[in-house]
């Protein structure tokens, strides 16, 4: 660089763990040499509901060069979670194909594999259920005595009334399938027991998480100590999951002696850990010939799994984002996670809010095209406004943008016009199809459709879920002067570190490299909570803003004891008539001294978890996105060429990274909508990996068109919301959106793969033209 | 199985190894030579965070094997900045904010790397398909395709 320009010294460093990663210095948790570490190995259930009738270890097989855990080897055998009825290892019954029975530790993999092949394990294989509407009536119990973990009912106003009065009734069935998160470093963990202690390493998003469930599994007889390694993408799939791995690991670590690492390569990996929750939706409508929603009749199951983990929670999600971005002054809802002999469905991104904003959307659609009015336009009629309820009577009295971002989108894809043109360009190729005469089709020649949703997101935990959590930060003040952070808050890439220490240094007026943050170690940082449903920038955001407020009055009060002067501080000075002095200068004065601050809701914000009444989150974060698609009417494979959306987040803190974060997110739903397919065969997952479980690649990238409004929430840090989450929650309604436009036809379920478009036209020619 | 003994070039230097001819060369680089900045996402060739270049051309180091490697030049990613400075294009990658958990960056900028000592100014059609096999599930690659393309454009000047 010839010369130098601030800015560009901004764009360097506009991510701070960046620098490390692009020159390969990260150390991952499986980068780490730890001297004389065994590995861990899982021996897993190959039925997916049996009773264990014994385990045999081979007697001609030396086994003084292994140890081997089971369930009789574990103090408390609970994952400590929302119900505590997941075991860390099977003992009498297994009930899901994968559930951990055995564990072994060896010096190598070599020796592990081999010792397996001398553990027999012997079943009694029972009747399983992998159907959420069969659970539900089965004498065969998985969870309490009717299979439900969770039940919950919203009602308001009257749907009865709404029937009535309205024009005409529309029912949709939607379907959406699992989704695996497929970071790309698979889970892995490290153990070391030291005495009593026992210290956990790993790629996980929720220390603290971890620290509860073996502090509860040792029944408190072990000192447990959690760090976080640097984490290669989580998504929600290292919130729960790492538990139960942390517990394998820390089993075999106290029984062998030894650090103990479990690494699941990839196939293990997409095999048994969560997935998102597979849903089914049946929704009624009442509606008038305009468009307008009178009232509407929602019913959610969720595939909960065979344990209950976090479903409750992502229940409660999807039942209370069920009407998306409409104001329908009644409501009934009715939602129930429901368990099956799966493996356990867990956090993934979004977190119940994809399945409903994609339920909703079709709903709307199916309005739109019975009407034959305009997709938009049945939007644009009922998309909700301050001023509104929403379904738990929550009154939304600021921050609500269903109408700003939605206008933004419609006006930046050209969407209108755009819709009446493809509509042409479709109609001839349209027609050879459904007569069947595909040898007519121009070479190369594309349908082109236009969709539309709209999507919210509410931003921190559920319900009372703050209140509960409590979650604390601790700032202290160094003696060089410079503050550094204690939060649980982690980094999986989604820019964390740089949004934490960007806040405190905004809010303190000093640069962000006087900022700096504690290694993440249960030992030393406070529990901030966990890092999930978008919180972390909202919540521990709003906490980082109230300490830097206590700081500037501290350091004032010390410096003006010493200089026997009084100061004000004003963009990172403290001034009066004759003095000034930088906050890093007269912050040495305070140095050691720390303050802590924890976090409740502000008063205003009233939920009744019982009555599922009140306000719900405390604000939401809206999205609108056009997808722009183009499908092959030979093959039927379908791409998104342009992806326009705008995102209100409140207040981007890294504009950049808001933007990165809103791409990939939305390419996560891209293929949620359109790749991401896992079948169930007898309870097992039909992947094993990258290969038959298609993530995009930048070949499927579509143009990216991202815009961001801020419209402030007042008790967010500078006005932000959260974001997290919110970029995939809408990106599959809105691809599919573009598929009803092109072919007139209901499409309720998700992934939409090739063989299932090229069967409109099997349908209706009665020839095979996917051959 | 019998012990080999290899002659290769590693991150420009020669290099003498005694080994089995069977094992990855992922695992060479891992565990014989520390060099963790090459990563193991599946383990058959499909998620591209091992990449490495192997005479010129990127390759996933996962399926290679220690016995093909005599007589070859291998790089990794510890070996674009070695002198402590960044190359341009690892530059490009912080200021278009092409990373987000890191994971798959190591591969990719070994992938874009030999990308542009091949073809000096790719069309962004090329840059797509040259890190086709580098998956990455944070960014949406919108960030990775800008870093490489403004990487061409600055070393084309």
């Amino acid at each position: 660089m010839s010369e130098f320009k601030p800015h560009q010294l901004a764009a360097l460093e506009r991510r701070v763990d960046a620098a490390p990663k692009v020159r390969g210095q990260v150390r991952y948790i499986r980068d780490l040499k730890i001297p004389g570490m065994w590995l861990g190995k899982t021996i897993r259930s190959p039925y997916a509901h049996a009773h264990i009738l014994g385990i045999q270890l081979d007697r001609k097989f030396d086994w003084k060069q292994v140890v081997v855990v089971t369930a009789k080897d574990i103090p408390v055998n609970q994952v400590a979670m929302l119900e505590n009825d997941m075991p860390f290892l099977a003992e009498k019954t297994v009930k899901y194909r994968g559930e951990a029975v055995v564990l072994l530790a060896a010096e190598n993999q070599d020796l592990l594999n081999e010792a397996a092949r001398h553990v027999r394990i012997d079943y009694k294989p029972l009747p399983a259920i992998f159907d959420v509407f069969a659970s539900q009536v089965s004498f065969t119990k998985i969870f309490g005595d009717n299979n439900l973990f969770k039940e919950i009912a919203i009602s308001r106003g009257n749907v009865e009334k709404a029937r009535q009065n309205s024009d005409l009734t529309i029912e949709i069935e939607t379907k959406t399938g699992f989704q695996e998160h497929l970071y790309l470093e698979p889970q892995g963990v490290i153990a070391i027991p030291e005495g009593d202690q026992v210290t956990i390493q790993g790629s996980l998003q929720c220390p603290y998480y971890v620290k509860r469930a073996i502090d509860n599994m040792f029944a408190g007889e072990k000192r447990i100590t959690v760090i976080q390694a640097p984490t290669g993408g989580a998504f929600g799939g290292k919130e729960d999951y790492p538990s139960l791995l942390a517990g394998h690991a820390a089993l075999l670590a106290v029984k062998a002696g030894r650090p103990l690492g479990m690494f699941y390569d990839r196939e293990e990996d997409v095999q048994v850990t969560t997935k998102r929750h597979p849903s089914y939706h049946q929704d009624i409508a009442y509606v008038n010939k305009d468009g307008r929603i009178i009232g509407v009749e929602l019913t959610i199951f969720l595939d909960g799994g065979a344990y209950c983990t976090l479903s409750p929670v992502v229940l409660a999600r999807s039942a209370l984002t069920a009407l998306g971005c409409y104001h329908v002054p009644n409501v009934r809802i009715l939602a129930k996670a429901v368990a099956t002999h799966t493996v356990p469905s867990g956090a993934f991104r979004g977190f119940g809010g994809p399945q409903a904003i994609f339920a909703i959307e079709m709903l709307i659609e199916k309005i739109a095209y019975t009407l034959n009015l305009p997709p938009d336009q049945v939007r644009k009629r009922n998309l909700i406004r301050k001023g509104q309820r929403t379904a738990t009577g929550q009154l939304l009295k600021y921050s609500v943008s269903a109408r700003d971002t939605f206008q933004d989108v419609l006006r930046r894809s050209g969407y209108k016009k755009k819709f009446r043109t493809y509509q042409n360009h479709n109609a001839d190729i349209l027609k050879y199809l459904r007569k069947g005469s595909v040898s007519s089709l121009k070479a190369g020649e594309k349908l082109k459709g236009i969709g539309i949703s709209v999507s919210q997101h509410g931003a921190g935990f559920t319900g009372t879920g703050e209140n509960k959590i409590n979650g604390k930060i601790r700032v202290e003040i160094l003696p060089d002067g410079r503050v550094k952070i204690f939060s649980a808050a982690t980094e999986m890439g989604q820019g964390e570190e740089t949004a934490i220490r960007t806040i405190m240094a905004k809010a303190l007026g000093i640069g962000r490299e006087a900022v700096i943050l504690s290694d993440i170690n249960t030992d030393v940082v406070p529990d901030s909570g966990p890092t999930v449903a978008s919180r972390t920038t909202m919540i521990v955001g709003s906490l980082l803003i109230e300490a830097a407020k206590e700081i500037v009055k501290k350091v004032k009060i010390d410096l003006s004891t010493k200089r026997k002067l009084s100061f004000t501080y004003r963009n990172g000075f403290f001034h009066n008539s004759s003095e000034k002095h930088a906050f890093q200068d007269a912050a040495k004065l305070s140095a050691g001294w720390s303050v802590e601050k924890q976090y409740r809701h502000p008063p205003i914000i009233q939920f009744d978890d019982i009555l599922w009444t009140g306000d719900a989150y405390p604000v939401f974060s809206w999205a609108a996105a056009v997808a722009e698609i183009e499908v092959d009417p030979i093959t039927f494979d379908v791409r998104v060429s342009r992806y326009t959306t705008s995102h209100d987040i409140g207040k981007a803190i890294n504009p950049d990274q808001a933007v990165a974060q809103i791409q990939g997110g939305s390419l996560q739903g891209i293929g949620y909508a359109l790749y991401e397919k896992i079948r169930l065969e007898e309870g097992h997952f039909d992947i094993t990996g990258f290969t038959d479980y298609i993530i995009p690649t930048a070949t499927e990238m579509p143009e990216f068109e991202v815009s961001l409004i801020e419209n402030p929430y007042p008790y967010g840090p500078f006005g932000a919301k959260g974001l997290g989450e919110l970029p995939l929650v809408g990106a599959a309604p809105a691809v599919v959106s573009a598929l009803w436009m092109i072919f007139q036809e209901e499409f309720n379920e998700i992934p939409v793969l090739p063989e299932f478009l090229a069967k409109i036209f099997e349908r209706k020619t009665g020839k095979n033209v996917s051959d | 199985m019998k012990y080999i003994t290899l002659t290769f070039s590693l991150n420009g230097n020669k290099i003498s190894l005694k080994t089995h001819g069977n094992r990855r060369l992922l695992d060479v680089l891992r565990d014989d030579f520390g060099l963790t900045g090459t990563k193991e996402g599946c383990g058959i060739g499909e998620c591209g965070v091992c990449t490495v270049i192997l005479d010129g051309k990127a390759v996933n180091a996962c399926l290679i094997l220690a016995g093909q490697l005599e007589g070859s030049e291998v790089v990794t990613i510890e070996y674009l900045a070695r002198d402590g400075k960044l190359t341009e294009l690892q530059q490009a990658f912080l200021e278009n904010g092409a990373v987000q958990c890191g994971f798959c960056t190591p591969g990719m900028l070994m992938s874009a790397t030999a990308l542009l000592n091949e073809v000096p100014f790719p069309s962004e059609i090329q840059i797509k398909e040259a890190i086709a096999g580098n998956l990455c599930r944070c960014t949406g690659y919108k960030q990775i395709i800008d870093a490489i393309q403004k990487t061409a454009i600055r070393l084309k000047k």
